[in-house]
C-alpha cells in the first residue's frame, strides 16, 4: 500500500473513532503484537518481533466500531479485536497486520439489572472490575478465572472462558444473557432478549467462541448472582485418579460442588506441594460447596459419606482454604512455568467413559514421543457426564533457534490435541483455538465444519476478520 | 540501556504478565494497552534484545506511568513495575533522549525551583506565614504543589498549626524537596545536586523538626535521601500524622459530627509511607468514616501534578475515576491530603461531591 493510501485510510479510521484514538506509534504496535501464546512470548524472548498491526484502533461503542468495519471492508483490510490480550492461543495477535480494534474503552456499566440478576456491560470492561460493581452491591460474578484481573467481558466471550467455580455456575456461555454484535458489514445486530428460546438456533452461542471472526462483540448482559452465606473446603487425597473418577461422577449426581480440582500424582507432587503444602503421594482433590447454610450441611454430609467409600484420606479444610486465597497466586511470576521453559495447556474435554483413557493415552503419547517432555495434569471442571483434562507439557531445554522451538512445540501439540480427538476429546475446553489450533478444527469437526466455514462466507465475504483464527 | 540486575530481571518477569492491570489508574482511565506494566516491560525487553531502540513513543510511554506502585503492591510475587520504569527514564535522559516536554519542566525547576516554572507564590499563603516564629525548631515544609497549584489549602494548613498553637516556621524561598526531578529522571546527578542544596537549606534553617505538607516531599526525604546518602539532620513528619498527634495531645478539638468522610488515600502515604491511619485518626474526630473501593494500601491515584503539565487530559479521567468510586458508595464528601490529588479532584468535581484537604476538614469542625 502507497503512504497516500494509507494515510487516507488513516484519516478515515481517525474520523471514526477520534485521532488521539486511533494511533500508528510502534508502541501500540508493539504491545498488541505478543499476547500470553507461548510462540509469540518466545518469539519476543529471542529478540524477534512478532507481525504487527499497521493502526490500533479503540472505539467507544458499537456505532464507532460499525464504522472501523465498514472502512475496513471497503478497503478490504484485515480487522484483529483485542481484549486483554491475555489469550493463550494466539487469538488477538494481528498475523496479518492490518487494524487492531483494542475494544478495552468499551468499558461503560450500562445497567445493574437486580431485577433480572445481570449487569449490562461493554465489552471492553475488565471483568475483575465487573466483580467490584457486582460486589458493590452485594452480588458476585462467579467467573474467576486465573485471568480475572488482565481479561475482558468480550475476552472471555470470545473464547469461550470458565472459572474455578464452574461446576456450580457454569461457564461464561452460561452467564450470558443478551449481546450487541457488530457485523463485518458494520451491521449491529442484538441477539435474543432471553438466552432460553425456541425461536430458532440461539444466536449468542453462535458469536460466544468465534475468536472475532464473524463480528465484534461490543456489549453483553452477563449474570450476577448472591454471595453464598456459606463457603466450605475439603481436601482429600485419593489413592489414584481412577477411584477419583468415580467419587466424583457418584458426588455429582446428587448436588454439584462450587469447585471441584483433581490432581494428578504429578502435579500434586510439584504445585500443589509448592504452593499449597500438600506433602504425601496420592492424587489431590480440593472441594469447594457453597450457598444457603442449611443446604452446605447437608452437601457436606454427602460428600464426606460419598468420598469415604472411595477410600479418600480426609484432609480437612486447611487446604482447600489455602488454595482458595492463593489460586491466583499459582499464575504470577515465578510461581509458574516461564521460559526459557516450553509449555501448553492442551486442555481438552469428555464424557466419564473416555476421560481416563483420554488423559492416558496423552500422557503415553507426549512422554514415549517426546521424552524430554514432563507431563502434569489436573481435572478441574465437572459436569453430571464428564469432565475437562487440564494437561500440561514442560520442556526444559528449549532450542535456541526460534523456527526450531517453534516445529517442537507445534509437534508437541499436534500430537496432544490429536490424541485427544482420537480418544474423543475435543480440540479445547476453555482457552479457545485461536492461530495455535486452528489447524485441527478440520480434524475435529470433518464435515462439520462447512457449517462455521458458511457462517464465515456468509457474514464475512472479504476475509477481513481475525485471519487465520480458529481454522477459518 | 542501562538496568541494574534486580530492574533487568523485573522487566523479563513482567513482559508476559497483566495480572495487575486491572489497579493502575492510567490504564483505567485511557483504556490503552500500552498504559500496563507489562506493556512497558515488552518494550524494554525488546529494548534490551536489540529489538527496539529506547527512543520516541516508548519513552513517551515511561511517561505515562504515575509511580503510584499500585502494580507493585498488588504483585503476588512482590516485583515492583515502577523501579525499572524510573530507571529507564534515566537511561533515555543520559542516552539524549528526553522528551521535550520533560526537558522544559527540568529546565524550570533549574530556572525557578518548580516544574510549573512559577515565579511568585500566591500572595495568600505569603500572608498567612509572614509573622511566625523564626527561631521555631519545626519547620513546615509546604512543597511546590502545595504553594503553586492549591495556595488556598496550605494556607489553611498553617492557619490551623496556628490556631493549635505550634510553634513553626515555614521557609520563605523554600527550596525544592527534589520529589519532582526524581519523578522525572530518577537517580540522576542533578536530582542528587537539588536534595543535597535542599537538605542544606534545611539543616541551615537548625530545626529537629520538619512537617510535610505534601506527603511527596516526606517520601524523598524518608526514603530517597537516605537511598542517595544525603543528610537532613532532623526527624521528618508527615502532616496528617502531626495533626493527628496535636488531636490527641488536646491541642486541637474537632467537635464530633455526624458528617461522612471518605477517605482518598494517598498512593505515597498509603504504600510509601505506610500510613492509611493517621488521616482517619483526623477524620475519625470530625466525624464517620465510609470507605470507598480500593481504600488504604490497596488505593488508586486520583492524579498527578507533574503529568498534569504533559497530558492534563488523562489526569481530567483519572480524578474521575475515583470521583465515580467515591459516588458509587454514596460518598458526599471526598477527603485528601494530597495537594495534587486535591487539585485534580477539586477541578473536576464540578459540583457533583465536596472535595476537602484535611486541614479543610479539621477546620470546619472547629
Amino acid at each position: 500500500m502507497t503512504d497516500f493510501l494509507f494515510t487516507m485510510i488513516l484519516s478515515e479510521l481517525e474520523d471514526a473513532v477520534g485521532r488521539e484514538n486511533c494511533s500508528t506509534h510502534e508502541i501500540d504496535k508493539i504491545t498488541h503484537s505478543v499476547d500470553y501464546f507461548w510462540l509469540s512470548r518466545m518469539w519476543a524472548d529471542r529478540g524477534r518481533r512478532m507481525p504487527e498491526a499497521d493502526v490500533v484502533v479503540s472505539p467507544k461503542n458499537a456505532e464507532e466500531v460499525s464504522k472501523v468495519l465498514k472502512i475496513a471492508n471497503y478497503y478490504k483490510i484485515p480487522v484483529t479485536t483485542w481484549g486483554g490480550g491475555g489469550g493463550t492461543q494466539g487469538g488477538a495477535i494481528p498475523v496479518a497486520g492490518g487494524i487492531l480494534l483494542d475494544t478495552k474503552r468499551m468499558n461503560k456499566i450500562y445497567d445493574f439489572n437486580e431485577s433480572s440478576m445481570y449487569i449490562e456491560a461493554g465489552a471492553g470492561t475488565i471483568y475483575k472490575h465487573l466483580e467490584w460493581a457486582a460486589n458493590e452491591r452485594g452480588y458476585a460474578t462467579m467467573h474467576y478465572p486465573s485471568s480475572l484481573t488482565c481479561s475482558t467481558v468480550g475476552g472471555f466471550l470470545a473464547h469461550r472462558g470458565i472459572g474455578v467455580v464452574s461446576t456450580k455456575y457454569g461457564k461464561i456461555d452460561d452467564m450470558t444473557l443478551q449481546m450487541e454484535i457488530v457485523l463485518p458489514n458494520g451491521d449491529i445486530i442484538y441477539t435474543s432478549p432471553a438466552p432460553k428460546h425456541a425461536a430458532g438456533p440461539d444466536l449468542n452461542q453462535i458469536f460466544i467462541g468465534s475468536e472475532g471472526t464473524l463480528g465484534v462483540i461490543t456489549k453483553a448482559q452477563m449474570r450476577i448472582y448472591d454471595q453464598p452465606e456459606d463457603r466450605r473446603f475439603r481436601g482429600f487425597l485419593f489413592k489414584n485418579m481412577h477411584d477419583a473418577f468415580a467419587a466424583s461422577k457418584e458426588l455429582l449426581q446428587k448436588f454439584k460442588p462450587s469447585v471441584m480440582r483433581l490432581y494428578n500424582e504429578a502435579e500434586t507432587a510439584s504445585l500443589i506441594k509448592k504452593i499449597v503444602g500438600v506433602e504425601k503421594p496420592g492424587a489431590f482433590m480440593n472441594i469447594a460447596y457453597e450457598g444457603v447454610k442449611e443446604i452446605v450441611d447437608v452437601e457436606e454430609k454427602i460428600l464426606l459419606e460419598t468420598f469415604a467409600r472411595y477410600n479418600a484420606e480426609d484432609l480437612g479444610s486447611e487446604y482447600g482454604e489455602k488454595w482458595w486465597k492463593e489460586k491466583i497466586t499459582f499464575f504470577y511470576p515465578g510461581h509458574m512455568m516461564d521460559l526459557p521453559q516450553m509449555f501448553g495447556t492442551m486442555d481438552t474435554i469428555a464424557p466419564y467413559d473416555k476421560i481416563e483413557k483420554i488423559y492416558w493415552a496423552m500422557k503415553e503419547a507426549i512422554e514415549t514421543n517426546f521424552p524430554m517432555a514432563r507431563f502434569i495434569a489436573h481435572f478441574s471442571h465437572w459436569y453430571e457426564w464428564g469432565c475437562m483434562i487440564y494437561d500440561r507439557f514442560i520442556v526444559d531445554d528449549v532450542p535456541q533457534d526460534p523456527a526450531e522451538a517453534l516445529r517442537l512445540h507445534n509437534a508437541i501439540w499436534s500430537l496432544g490435541v490429536r490424541t485427544a480427538i482420537a480418544n474423543g476429546g475435543v480440540v479445547n475446553d476453555h482457552h479457545g483455538v485461536g492461530i495455535k489450533l486452528g489447524r485441527l478444527m478440520k480434524e475435529q469437526y470433518g464435515p462439520a465444519m462447512q457449517v462455521f466455514e458458511g457462517l464465515k462466507k456468509s457474514l464475512d465475504p472479504n476475509g477481513i476478520m481475525n485471519p487465520f483464527k480458529l481454522g477459518l | 540501556m542501562e538496568l541494574n540486575k534486580t530492574n533487568s530481571n523485573t522487566v523479563d518477569q513482567c513482559r508476559f504478565c497483566w495480572m495487575c492491570r486491572h489497579i493502575c489508574p492510567i490504564g483505567n482511565a485511557t483504556g490503552q494497552e500500552r498504559n500496563t506494566a507489562r506493556a512497558r516491560a515488552l518494550s524494554l525487553s525488546l529494548v534490551k534484545r536489540g529489538a527496539a531502540k529506547l527512543e520516541g513513543d516508548i519513552v513517551d510511554n515511561l511517561y505515562e506511568c504515575a509511580l503510584c506502585r499500585g502494580c507493585s503492591n498488588d504483585c503476588a510475587t512482590g516485583f515492583d513495575p515502577t523501579a525499572f520504569t524510573k530507571e529507564a527514564r534515566l537511561s533515555a535522559a543520559l542516552e539524549g533522549n528526553m522528551p521535550s516536554y520533560v526537558a522544559k519542566l527540568i529546565e524550570n525547576i533549574n530556572s525557578t525551583g518548580n516544574i510549573y516554572g512559577e515565579k511568585q507564590v500566591s500572595s495568600v499563603l505569603l500572608d498567612e506565614i509572614r509573622d511566625l516564629d523564626p527561631s521555631a525548631k519545626t519547620l513546615f515544609f509546604i512543597g511546590k504543589d502545595g504553594a503553586y497549584r492549591t495556595p488556598e489549602t496550605a494556607s489553611e494548613a498553617v492557619k490551623l498549626l496556628k490556631k493549635a498553637g505550634v510553634s513553626f516556621k515555614v521557609h520563605k524561598y523554600e527550596p525544592n524537596s527534589g520529589y519532582d526531578i526524581d519523578f522525572l529522571i530518577g537517580a540522576a546527578k542533578e536530582t542528587k545536586d537539588v536534595m543535597q542544596k535542599c537538605a542544606d537549606e534545611i539543616k541551615a534553617q537548625n530545626v529537629d523538626t520538619v512537617v510535610c505538607y505534601d506527603p511527596a516531599d516526606a517520601k524523598v526525604f524518608l526514603h530517597e535521601y537516605k537511598e542517595y546518602g544525603i543528610e537532613l539532620g532532623c526527624k521528618v513528619v508527615t502532616f496528617p500524622a502531626f495533626v493527628l498527634s496535636l488531636i490527641k495531645d488536646g491541642k486541637l478539638s474537632p467537635k464530633k459530627a455526624d458528617k461522612e468522610y471518605t477517605v482518598q488515600d494517598s498512593a505515597i502515604l498509603a504504600r510509601d509511607l505506610d500510613d492509611t491511619d493517621s488521616v482517619r485518626g483526623v477524620l475519625s474526630a470530625c466525624g464517620k468514616l465510609k470507605e470507598m473501593l480500593l481504600f488504604g494500601k490497596a488505593t488508586m491515584l486520583a492524579g498527578n501534578l507533574i503529568m498534569n503539565e504533559y497530558i492534563p487530559g488523562v489526569m481530567a479521567l483519572v480524578a474521575e475515576d475515583r470521583i465515580q468510586n467515591a459516588l458509587h458508595v454514596g460518598a458526599v464528601t471526598l477527603v485528601t491530603s494530597s495537594p495534587a490529588e486535591y487539585r485534580l479532584l477539586k477541578d473536576n468535581a464540578k459540583g457533583r461531591i465536596e472535595i476537602l484537604s484535611l486541614e479543610e476538614a479539621v477546620a470546619k469542625c472547629l
